[in-house]
Order: C-alpha cells, then structure tokens, then sequence
C-alpha cells in the first residue's frame, strides 16, 4: 500500500527524534514522579500535553505548590511558538480535510517540525508521512515519560552524551537550512537577539520574539533586494 | 485521579493545543500573499537558531555564561553536519563528542 509505505516513511525519519525524547522523557518521568505525580498523571500528561519544556516547568510549578491557572498560562506563553511554525506548515497542506488537520497539528513540536521541514518534498501534501513522523515521536516521548517514572531510580540519563541528543538534533536541523548568505543572517540574528530577549525577559517564549524578529528582518531584505533586481539588474558581488 | 492534576492536564492541553492547530486550520484555507510566504519560508531558521543559541549560552539557572562543554560540542556538531549533511550520524557523532569531551572538561 502507498499509504504504508509513506507512513513507514515518516517512521524512519522520526528515529533521531526518538533517540533524544526516550531519554528526556524518562528525565521527566523520573522529576514528575519526584513532585507528587502518580504514574497515570505522568502518562497522561505525556499523552495529552506532548510538550515537553512546558511539561518539565508544571513539575517545577507544581512542587513549588501553585495552582492550575499559572500553570496554563505559562505553558500558553512557552508554546504560542507553535503559532509560527504551524503556520509555516500550512504552506504544504492545502488540499487536507479539516479534522485530519486536527490530528496533524495536535502532534507538532519543535523537534517533528524541524524534520519535517528538511524532508518537504516528502511531507507536501502528504499526511501519512508526517503522521508517520509524529506519532513515532509522540509514542517515544509517552513510553520515555512512563518508563522514566517507573524505573527512573536505575537509570543514568546524564550519561553517554543522552543531555546533548537534542541540542545535537536542533544544530544538524539548523544547518540543513542554511542555504543561502540570507539564512545565516537570519541565523545570527535571531540567536543574538533570542540571547538577549531571554537575558532581558526570562523564559522560552522569548523565542517567539526572536524568531519574529529575524523572520521579519528576512522579508524586508527579500523586498529591498527584489527592488534592486527590479531597478538595476545588478548583481553585485556574487561568486 | 486529583481533581486539581486533571484541572492542569487538560488546561495545559488545551492551551497547547490551540497554537498548533489554529493556523494550520486557516491559513490553509486562505490565499497567502508572496511575501507573507516568503517570511514564513526563512521562520524554520529562524525558530531554531532562537532555540538553540539560548540552550548553548543560558546555564540550568537561567544565567547567560560560556559553557565551554556544550560551545566546542556545538562547534563540532555544526561542522560535521556541514560536510556531512547527513541527519542522523551527525547527530550521534555530536553526541559522542559531548561524552568524549566529558572527561576532559
């Protein structure tokens, strides 16, 4: 079958992601565990949130005693830059039905995005794939969170390089983008500013801010350059 | 279950949930302007240069310091994947030299 095939597609793609969520995963079974969490809250939170830096902060909030509402609104604000990237993705699903759409976003995160991105041609128009992609990517982060919690106390999840696995993802991503003068511009840009808007304001939806930043940054020099093009014809200082 | 763990499970859910979806459920079904799009195409390198800057500079604390373990790992793994290009051993070789360095740092 097709469909099969592209699904097993996305599988494939997923297995760096897998490598860097079993592993974070079971950090975060094994703190949620630590704050009061029972195992079914664990996997549930897994299972429904899916995010996880906000999840790692509602254990944090959630041991310092605080409710429900300052808890939500801070994991509205780490993840309102799914915005962005969810946006960037609907470029590629024009002919989707509705509710499928519902099931394919409700899976995003940074990490499935970022290799769903490098693989475009594959994802188009092609739900199975990024299916594929994400539930692989989901299963890991639910079976890391729920193992995490229950044997947390026997495993060494600072070891082997396991703390650097998805910094390591997120940098090979990155240079997968970089395909043009321009993206590195956006590259400094928005790391320079997302360093000081979080030294500035504190917490991750700093990053939100940057990457508008930079993105924004990005169109007008697309403009400007259009506009030369448009002029003159020249094309300086290439090669 | 607690009430109040369910309460935060499914507000976190929710309000998770929205900005995933939302867009993805309209911009679809709008015509985009050129150069909408052509912002949207450089937000990818965008998102994560501002993802992984601050995991490389910002220490578990929340303070902005050099930390010489994950900079040269970070160093290494970018010219790695630059000659290499390829997704997966890049991301393991850049592992591997975290844990190497580990017993020299």
């Amino acid at each position: 079958m097709m469909n099969n095939d592209q699904f097993r597609g996305g599988m494939k793609a997923a297995l760096p992601i897998v490598l860097g969520y079993l592993p974070v995963g079971m950090a975060f079974g094994l703190l949620a565990r630590n704050a009061g969490l029972t195992l079914s809250e664990v996997g549930l939170m897994s299972l429904l949130v899916y995010a996880g830096a906000s999840q790692f902060l509602a254990i944090e909030m959630i041991f310092k005693g605080m409710t429900w509402l300052p808890i939500v609104l801070a994991t509205f604000f780490i993840n309102l830059r799914h915005f962005l990237m969810s946006s960037n993705l609907s470029l590629y699903f024009k002919n989707t039905r509705f509710p499928l759409l519902g099931f394919l976003s409700a899976q995003l995160t940074d990490e499935s995005f970022a290799v769903a991105i490098s693989n475009l041609p594959k994802v188009k128009n092609n739900p199975p794939y990024l299916f594929g992609l994400q539930m692989t990517s989901h299963l890991a982060w639910v079976i890391g969170s729920i193992g995490g919690a229950f044997f947390g106390p026997f495993i060494n999840v600072s070891g082997y390089g396991l703390p650097f696995a998805l910094p390591s993802l997120f940098i090979c991503l990155l240079v997968l983008q970089l395909k043009s003068v321009h993206h590195f511009g956006i590259m400094v840009v928005a790391g320079v500013s997302s360093l000081f808007f979080k030294w500035a304001f504190h917490g991750n939806w700093t990053i939100l801010l940057a990457a508008l930043l930079a993105g924004g940054m990005g169109v007008v020099v697309e403009i400007i350059n259009g506009k030369q093009k448009a002029g003159g014809g020249r094309q300086e200082g290439q090669g | 279950m607690r009430e109040e763990m369910l309460a935060i499970i499914f507000g976190m859910a929710v309000v998770t949930f929205l900005p995933r979806f939302l867009p993805m459920a309209f911009l679809t079904r709008w015509v985009i302007p050129e150069r909408v799009k052509m912002g949207l195409g450089y937000i990818p390198t965008a998102i994560l240069s501002a993802i992984v800057f601050p995991i490389l500079f910002f220490n578990g604390g929340g303070e902005l310091v050099i930390q010489p373990h994950y900079l040269l790992s970070a160093i290494s793994v970018f010219i790695f994947s630059w000659r290499l290009k390829r997704l997966w051993a890049s991301v393991i070789l850049g592992m591997l030299i975290y844990w190497a360095l580990g017993f020299f740092l």
